[in-house]
Parts: C-alpha cells; structure tokens; sequence
C-alpha cells in the first residue's frame, strides 16, 4: 500500500487525501507531528524529502514530494478520467492550474499559518496576494462556465482542480472572505458534491445532501 | 471594546496558559496577555520568565504542560486537576491554536454538545442522534466552580482509539474563567475517566490563543494520533467561533436564546457575571 | 439605488449564482444577509444571524423548504420562523424564536431585496442579460469616472469604454473594513454569444481595475 506522510490540518496532504478517496485508492497514513513538533524537519523526515515540506508519497521504492506530482501519479495509476489529457489544451490548461496552485500555497496557505498557527509573516501581503489570486481563480471559472464548463480543465474535475480547492476553502482560516466570489463558490459546492469526497478540519459537511432525518425523541 | 475597570480587575487576577514548557527557549515566544504585549522565555538558568511591559516581570507558574502566568496579583493558586497526578495516564500537549473570537465564546462552545452532528459529523456526532438529554448542570457553592454532570451523547468515533459508536458520558468543569476541563468515558479503563482541558490565553477580548492538553489512560495510541484526533476536532470548531456574532459573548439575556440544551452555557454566564468577569463578554445588547 | 419615501430594492446576487438547496451571503445597506433557494426554487431572505448563538446562517445548508443554522442545525422556514431544534426532537419550537426576513424579488436573472417597503417594482432590464457579479473596492463614483458614465437612478450604467458594450448594474456602495466597497452586476446585450460574453467579463475586469486605481489614487494625501 501506498504510505502518505500526513499532516491532518495540512491542505497540501488533504489534496492527496482527497485524490485519493475520489480515485478509490486506499492509502496507509503515518501522520507527522507537524504542530507543535515540527517533525517534518526532524532527520528522518529530511533523509525522505530535503525540502522540509509534507506531503511526501512512498510507494516501494518511490518516493514523491510536492502534491501536484503525487496527485498526477494517483490519477495515473488508478483514475486517469482524472488526467486533462484530451487534447494539448486541456493538457496545457492543467498544467497551468497545478503552477497556480502553488501560488494559492504561498498567498492563502501562508496567510493560513500565520492566522492560526502563529507563522511569521507580513498578513498584509499575503492576503492582498491571496485575493489577488482568488479573483483570478474566479476570472478562469467564469470563462469556463460560458463553455459551458464547470471545472477548470473541462466540464469534469481533473487534478488540477484537486489542486486549487483546499487553499481556496480555507482562504477564511486566514482571514479572507470569499463572500466576493460566485463562480468559486459555485466550482467548491460542485467539488463538495462529489460522490466520494470527504472533508477536512475547516470545510463542513454539505448536510443538504443527505435528507432531513426523522427525529423522534428517544432515537438517541 | 469594555473599557469597565472593575470587570478588567476581576480577570486581570487569574492565572492564564501563555505557552508550552516544552517550548520555552532563550528567544522568548512575543505573545500578549488581555491586551498587553508579553515574552515568555527561560532566563539563562532554564527558569521561565514572563516579562510584560516596559520589563516588568509577572508572576509564573508551570503545570499542565504549560506556562501560566498573570496581569495581577492572584489571590489563589491554578485550579487543581488531580488526575494530572495520576501514574499511568499520557499527557499530551496539543500546541497552540488562534482564533478571532472572545475567550469566553471559545469556553462555551467548549461546554456545547448539541453542536457535534452539525459541526464534529460523523465523529463526535451523527444525525438522527441529535436529541440532547437532560442532564445536570450547577455553579457548586463549596468550591465556586461550574460543573455539568450525567452529560450523554451517542458518538460514532469518541477519541482516537475508539471503534465503532458509543454512547459516551461527559462531566464538565470550569474552575476558572477562560478554562474548561473535561471529563470523559474512557473506554479502556471503565472505572476512570479522560481528561480533556480547554486553557485559553486571553490575547484581547475578540482574539484568543486556544492551547487544548489531555490526560489519557491510552497506551496503544501514538502520540501524534493523539495530538491530531484533538487538532482536528478544534479546528472544526474554529470556523464556526469566527463567524458569531457579536464576537464578545453577550452577557444580556435577551440576546440569545437558549434552550434546556444549553443549561451548562446558561451556568457559565451566570457564573461570568456573578464575578464580574467580563474582559471578553458584552452586558448590554448594543 | 432609486430611493421613494418608502423603500428600495437592491440587486443582491444573479439568479444562476443561487442553486436550489443552497444559502449564500448577500450584502445590503444593513449588513450581510442570508440568501437562500429552497429545493423548489423559492428564493428567501433573512438576517444572517441564528438567534440561538449568533451564527451566521449563510454557513448554514439547505434541506426542502427550510435553511438550517450548521452550528446546531436550528431550521428556520421562508417566514423566518423556527421549525426545528434538533437537540429536542419533539418540542415545536416557540413562536417566538424566528429571523427577521426580507421581501425578495427575482426578474431578468436578478434576484432583488427590499430595503424597506418599496412603492414600485424593480427596475426592467429588457435587451439585457447578466453575466456575472464583480466586488469592486472602490466607490460608485469611481465606476462611473472609470466607465466615462453616469449611473441611472436605478444603478444602471451603460458603458464602452473598455471596448465591449457592458450594462453595469451597480448595488449602493458601502463601508467595509478595507474601504468602500461596491457589488457589482454585469449585464450584456441579450443574445450575444460565447465568445463576446468573455470579452465582456474580461472588460468588466479591466474597468474593475480603473475603478480600483482611480480610488486607490484618490486615498492618497
């Protein structure tokens, strides 16, 4: 079994999470005491990935940094509908959303871990990059939307998509609203509708989705 | 902003978690403490020193994995967890969390179950199992204390090493403004109970640093499983903290509406505003 | 906005933003608001605080023809009354627990909320229809110097200025936290097709940024 080296609040481990569960690919996890430990620049953790970053995917001898790699290596292997590969412009739009994604990491994520996690940082540049990426996000969905596409490789999620979702959903964690935003809104609930999808710490469960139980007192 | 001194005076002498002890380091950590900008740091003897402002040093205490200290002169010691003595449980310090939101709403959700289908699902709750039972809940005169006992909730996965959905009983305490202890079924050791805090660092009225600790009888689980289950679940909680309004916690009881539920938050208000503790409440709808 | 003694109505979102069986927050001149579609469609209004403990309830979701708070999942019906408190499966909630409403309107592709009891319907948008809501950080006044327009009495504004031929509906700016903030429509000739509707977002985009600029500008000393 594929071991994912897990972070449980990070959003780059949850893509992998997520690509995984939407794939039907059963990951084994050794979660890393990230907060307050920092043991993802502890010895073993640097002997796998130098960088000092999570995730990291080790599947026999292989061993993956950098979630947009473990998410195109997931898809590859076990849901490669999940791949934009039907034509060289889809193929370029992926490639473009996975470099934007990193983007989303350094603006959202940093502004993220300084909120709640107290990392440093100047919160003022980062959100301000932060929205400046939102609203590109936005711009992309929009157009795609009038071709009638409602991801943003195609009209079905890619991994590009997988990418770019969980720093957007959390963009609130570090204080920016995506209240300015329909078409992003529009993309996460279509995202969050998946069969398949799961959550994690700071996106709710899409409770419409299942209907209204009947409550009688005593069920408990 | 209250700018009330009498209700700043009864807060300002309590004690309050300003960091872990496992991280004290020479550097300092520059935090805050009700609006006044703080260092806890260890001097060059490894003793921990919180120096507030213009260098005036504050009071320190160690226990519970955490540093303690304090605006003022308090009038009593740290509140006792007995259970931190106990040989054989696992104290696991969860590290630091912030959130915008007054100390005192980050308690009260604390103290909430109802919440668990909506917010913890599938975890520390699930639909149909909605319905709230009646339990106990009293400010106990001997030791000026709010207690909630016989607390029952149906839970698909209660902790870390739980499999499969219990019925679990809970008894809450809070012994001191911005803390909450936890006392909690523990499923492998029947006869004892897990003890889950809630210390909160108050930063200013409508920001907090939340530092959660447990005392576990659990030797199976890894630690960082552990420190993970407890991340997760307040991180769930975090967002909806965010986004109450007002942040300050209203103390006029027209403001909000409580149910049979909500006996334990109804206590704990009480109790705030019997001791004029309100660094972080509002007292009049505005 | 035009503004009779008794009320107005102000375009909050398009209708194609709002599914059945989601909330979102809308903003008026009162604050944030909750909007919301029910499964069959209507559209409701409501402040966007549960009474409860003061969540907000454009967090909250959506099942049949009631919104439910996602902190305890207190419902709420189109009238703003409590219908269900899942901590007590069988008490009917007390009459008096409920959420203010808003009257709400929805005509070409808008949806629109009354601020007060307006004397008169909402404003016609015949040969229009609407592409996308645009947040500009900038005043009306800002729009209308970058757009070389005047905005109508209704918040309508008719521009070429940046090449495509744009309907802009502006909602009345507001104070937020970062500055002045004005919610904005954009609208394009009915009938147009793919291509020239993302030109049009791609203009709308560029006088956004003239907007943003002229007011940026404008702060300085």
């Amino acid at each position: 079994m594929m071991r994912l080296y897990d972070y449980v609040l990070s959003p780059s481990c949850y893509k992998v999470r997520l690509m995984a569960a939407l794939a039907g690919v059963s990951l084994e996890l050794r979660p890393v005491d990230f907060h307050p430990g920092a043991e993802h620049r502890g010895p073993e953790l640097l002997s796998l990935n130098p960088a000092g970053s999570l995730p990291i995917l080790v599947d026999g001898d292989l061993v993956l940094t950098e979630s947009s790699a473990i998410l195109v290596y997931l898809a590859g292997k076990a849901a490669s509908q999940w791949l934009g590969r039907a034509s060289p412009v889809d193929a370029a739009r992926e490639q473009q959303w996975l470099s934007f994604s990193s983007r989303l990491t350094t603006s959202l994520g940093s502004a993220r871990l300084h909120e709640m996690l107290l990392r440093p940082g100047d919160i003022g540049a980062l959100q301000a990059a932060g929205i400046a990426a939102l609203r590109e996000l936005e711009a992309g969905l929009v157009e795609q939307r009038l071709q009638g596409r409602a991801f943003l490789v195609a009209n079905a999620p890619t991994v590009a998509d997988i990418a770019c979702f969980p720093y957007v959903a959390l963009a609130p964690d570090g204080g920016i609203s995506l209240d300015p935003y329909p078409a992003i809104r529009l993309w996460s609930r279509a995202l969050r509708a998946l069969p398949g999808f799961i959550e994690m710490p700071g996106i709710h469960r899409l409770h419409e989705l299942k209907p209204e139980p009947l409550l009688e007192p005593g069920v408990v | 902003m209250t700018d009330d001194t009498a209700s700043a005076q009864a807060m300002t002498d309590e004690w309050y978690p300003v960091g872990l002890i496992s991280q004290l380091d020479k550097t300092g950590r520059q935090t805050a403490l009700m609006g006044e900008p703080i260092v806890v740091a260890h001097d060059a003897d490894g003793q921990a020193l919180v120096t507030g402002h213009n260098g005036r040093r504050l009071p320190v205490k160690l226990r519970y994995g955490h540093v303690w200290s304090s605006l003022g002169t308090p009038k009593k010691d740290i509140f006792a967890i007995p259970e931190a003595d106990q040989p054989g449980r696992r104290f696991v310090d969860v590290g630091v969390v912030r959130v915008r939101c007054s100390p005192l709403r980050a308690v009260e959700n604390f103290l909430d179950i109802a919440h668990f289908p909506f917010v913890h699902t599938d975890v520390l709750g699930a639909e149909p199992h909605t319905e709230v039972l009646n339990y106990t809940a009293e400010i106990r005169p001997d030791v000026d204390e709010v207690w909630a006992t016989e607390v029952k909730f149906y839970q698909p996965q209660a902790s870390k090493s739980a499999s499969g959905g219990i019925t679990t009983e809970y008894m809450y305490r809070v012994p001191a403004p911005t803390c909450s202890v936890l006392y909690k079924t523990c499923p492998p050791r029947p006869t004892e109970w897990d003890v889950i805090t809630l210390f909160v660092q108050p930063l200013a009225e409508d920001l907090c640093d939340v530092w959660p600790w447990m005392a576990l009888f659990d030797d199976e689980t890894a630690m960082t499983d552990l420190i993970h289950f407890q991340q997760m679940i307040f991180l769930q909680d975090r967002s909806i903290l965010e986004n109450q309004v007002p942040r300050l916690l209203p103390l006029d009881p027209g403001m909000e509406i409580p149910t049979r539920a909500d006996l334990t938050s109804i206590a704990y208000r009480r109790w705030l505003k019997r001791h004029n503790y309100t660094y972080g409440a509002q007292l009049v709808a505005r | 906005m035009r503004s009779d003694t008794t009320g107005f109505w102000t375009p909050v979102a398009l209708s194609a933003d709002v599914l059945a069986g989601t909330v979102i927050p809308a903003r008026v001149s009162a604050g944030i608001i909750a909007l919301w579609r029910s499964q069959s469609g209507h559209v409701a209004a409501s402040a966007d605080r549960c009474p409860h403990r003061g969540m907000s309830l454009s967090h909250g979701f959506v099942r049949g023809e009631a919104l439910s708070c996602i902190y305890h999942g207190w419902s709420y019906g189109q009238d703003g009354r409590c219908v269900r408190i899942p901590a007590h499966p069988g008490l009917t909630p007390p009459e008096t627990i409920r959420v203010t409403t808003y009257a709400v309107r929805e005509s070409d592709g808008i949806v629109w909320v009354a601020e007060g009891t307006p004397a008169s319907d909402p404003p016609s948008l015949a040969g229009w229809i609407p592409l996308r809501t645009l947040t500009v950080e900038a005043d009306r006044e800002a729009i209308e110097t970058a757009a070389g327009a005047s905005a109508s009495a209704d918040g309508l504004l008719e521009t070429t200025r940046a090449d495509e031929r744009l309907c802009l509906l502006l909602s009345p700016s507001q104070q937020v936290r970062t500055g002045m903030q004005t919610v904005t429509h954009v609208l394009v000739a009915d009938g147009c097709l793919p291509p020239v509707r993302i030109a049009a977002s791609r203009s709308a985009e560029r006088l956004r940024r003239m907007a943003e600029t002229a007011a940026e500008k404008g702060r300085l000393p």
